[in-house]
């Protein structure tokens, strides 16, 4: 059934990582996006993997669905190192005409493709245990500051907030135009593409009506609750750095610590 | 002076010439329990838009707790004290949790957080849907999506609520789930203002007012008002099942002291009758 699809990844659950506060989360994964590209021998990138995969561990979601979210991507992780590969110099260990292999190039590969493959799994560390709501909640409060520069910033995430909100009840109107549609004998499922995009006009078309109608009436229902903008407006839900959080800014930044150390002073690979 | 008096409202929308609004005054007391009635297009629901400051006549004034609709300075104040919950509980919730949801009032109105959660929690608990707060809207079911809405208006803690139709697009449970908390939020002493096109419905009001192109057809109790049957039926309103069928009986020649309103009293008039 179409209303069954669950937005985003989120996987509820009481793990260290789902307790964190997700602006120390978001903060946190920049932090470690940086500190991936900041590797620049295996020791270092041995530092982070390990961090990346302590993370994942205290996660508490299933293993099993961090490889789902890998292999999506495991194409592009082909495609870069077989370029790796070839781009590396030196001796090489095999040489077809002009392709050749060398043992830098094998090691930049690897390099690359733990690269990658760290980067998809600490991004959906925070997409699995963080909810749309926090999400948007934690990027609101993360972009405050930018009101300097004349930014909407609430307005922004009241429009992501609603939008969240109407995903399953888009999703459900559209499921019964589409009954509605089939009902009348609209043909949804034979042909070609082409086709059956063109199939899909009948539906859209009502779709987009209703979607304008219930903004409409969600403008009125929320003048009615004084709504007018991000002025004056408080929360109710106010978010406190806690223990748990200065630990693991410490574990990052002991993380980088480690990282650096093992830059300067262990030999280079590549 | 009433809580809520309207006077001698006009109004037309702009893109008809016919006025939706041709003279309408009423008044609410504190604390009373008001049903609107009358067919679709009499105006009902402009009145309810009117009573807020969603909007203003073109001729006439509204009143609410001495506040004039029409000074701007005093919407939001307005808009506090006077909810006002529509139709469609789909439309009405803006967050994707419920308790959330129902903060959405009092955080525009800058209230403090341990407040607002005060709020929120007693809000949840009078519509008596405290369990489902960190649910999601869209699993619930019709009733209980507007008793969320309702509850998101009573966290603003408003001395009214206008109800516009809350009930036409629910099932028969979901219907009677939504009376059942219009009944707590009068006992708890709010004022209610009922819209609705059900007319046991309205049997539970205080009074009735019933409107009828764009003008106060009659007013009053609910039994002085359902009793005049055949002023209803010319307009083409309803009366409720009971009355429909004790007046069919009274045009047979039984004979009827007083019109029965609710099936229990019906049931004491065939009983009175056909005991007879």
């Amino acid at each position: 059934m179409i209303r069954d699809v669950t937005l985003g990844q989120f996987m509820p659950g009481k793990g260290v990582i789902h307790r964190m506060d997700p602006r120390v989360k978001i903060v946190l994964l920049i932090a470690f996006i940086v500190f991936i590209f900041c590797t620049f021998n295996f020791f270092a990138l041995g530092v982070c993997t390990a961090a990346i995969i302590t993370a994942i561990v205290l996660s508490d979601v299933p293993f099993k669905m961090y490889l789902k979210s890998l292999k999506v991507i495991i194409v592009i992780i082909l495609i870069t190192s077989l370029l790796n590969i070839f781009y590396g110099t030196g001796d090489p260990i095999f040489q077809l005409g002009f392709l050749k292999i060398t043992l830098a190039g094998v090691y930049r590969a690897i390099f690359v493709s733990v690269r990658i493959v760290c980067l998809i799994l600490i991004s959906s560390c925070l997409t699995f245990t963080t909810s749309p709501t926090d999400l948007t909640d934690a990027i609101e409060r993360l972009m405050k500051p930018l009101k300097v520069f004349h930014i909407k910033v609430h307005e922004i995430a009241m429009m992501m907030t609603i939008a969240l909100r109407f995903v399953p009840t888009l999703l459900e109107e559209t499921d019964k135009i589409m009954s509605a549609q089939k009902a009348r004998g609209a043909d949804m499922e034979s042909g070609g593409m082409i086709k059956k995009i063109k199939a899909m006009t009948p539906v859209l078309i009502p779709l987009f009506v209703s979607a304008f109608r219930r903004a409409y009436e969600l403008a009125v229902a929320m003048e009615c609750r004084c709504y007018r903008g991000g002025d004056g407006r408080t929360r109710m839900k106010t978010l406190h750095m806690k223990p748990l959080d200065f630990g693991c800014v410490g574990f990052a930044a002991a993380v980088l610590a480690g990282i650096i150390l093992c830059n300067i002073f262990l030999p280079a690979v590549i | 002076m009433s809580f809520i008096t309207a006077e001698n409202l006009r109004f037309s929308y702009d893109d008809e010439n016919r006025n939706v609004l041709d003279g309408v005054s009423l008044k609410v007391e504190k604390g009373e329990f008001v049903a609107l009635l009358g067919h679709n297009g009499c105006g009902k629901s402009t009145v309810s838009k009117m009573l807020n400051a969603m909007l203003l006549p073109d001729e006439g004034v509204v009143m609410v707790d001495k506040m004039i609709t029409s000074d701007e300075e005093m919407t939001f104040e307005i808009r506090r004290n006077v909810g006002l919950v529509l139709q469609n509980p789909d439309n009405q919730l803006v967050a994707s949790v419920i308790e959330e949801d129902v903060a959405f009032g009092p955080e525009n109105l800058g209230i403090e957080p341990s407040e607002i959660r005060k709020r929120v929690d007693d809000a949840l608990r009078t519509v008596g849907m405290y369990e489902y707060r960190t649910h999601a809207p869209h699993k619930l079911s019709g009733g209980q999506k507007q008793r969320v809405a309702i509850a998101g208006i009573l966290a603003m803690q408003p001395s009214c609520v206008v109800f516009d139709e809350p009930t036409a697009m629910l099932d028969p449970s979901g219907r009677e789930e939504v009376m059942n908390t219009i009944a707590a939020l009068k006992a708890k002493g709010i004022t209610v203002v009922l819209i609705t096109h059900y007319m046991n419905e309205a049997v539970q009001a205080d009074r009735v007012i019933v409107m009828n192109s764009g003008r106060v057809l009659i007013e009053g109790k609910p039994d002085e008002v359902f009793s005049k049957v055949s002023l209803l039926k010319k307009h083409s309103l309803d009366v409720p099942q009971a009355t429909e069928l004790a007046y069919k009986l009274v045009g047979a020649g039984v004979h009827c002291d007083k019109m029965p309103l609710t099936t229990e009293e019906c049931v004491g008039f065939l009983e009175e009758v056909l005991g007879k």
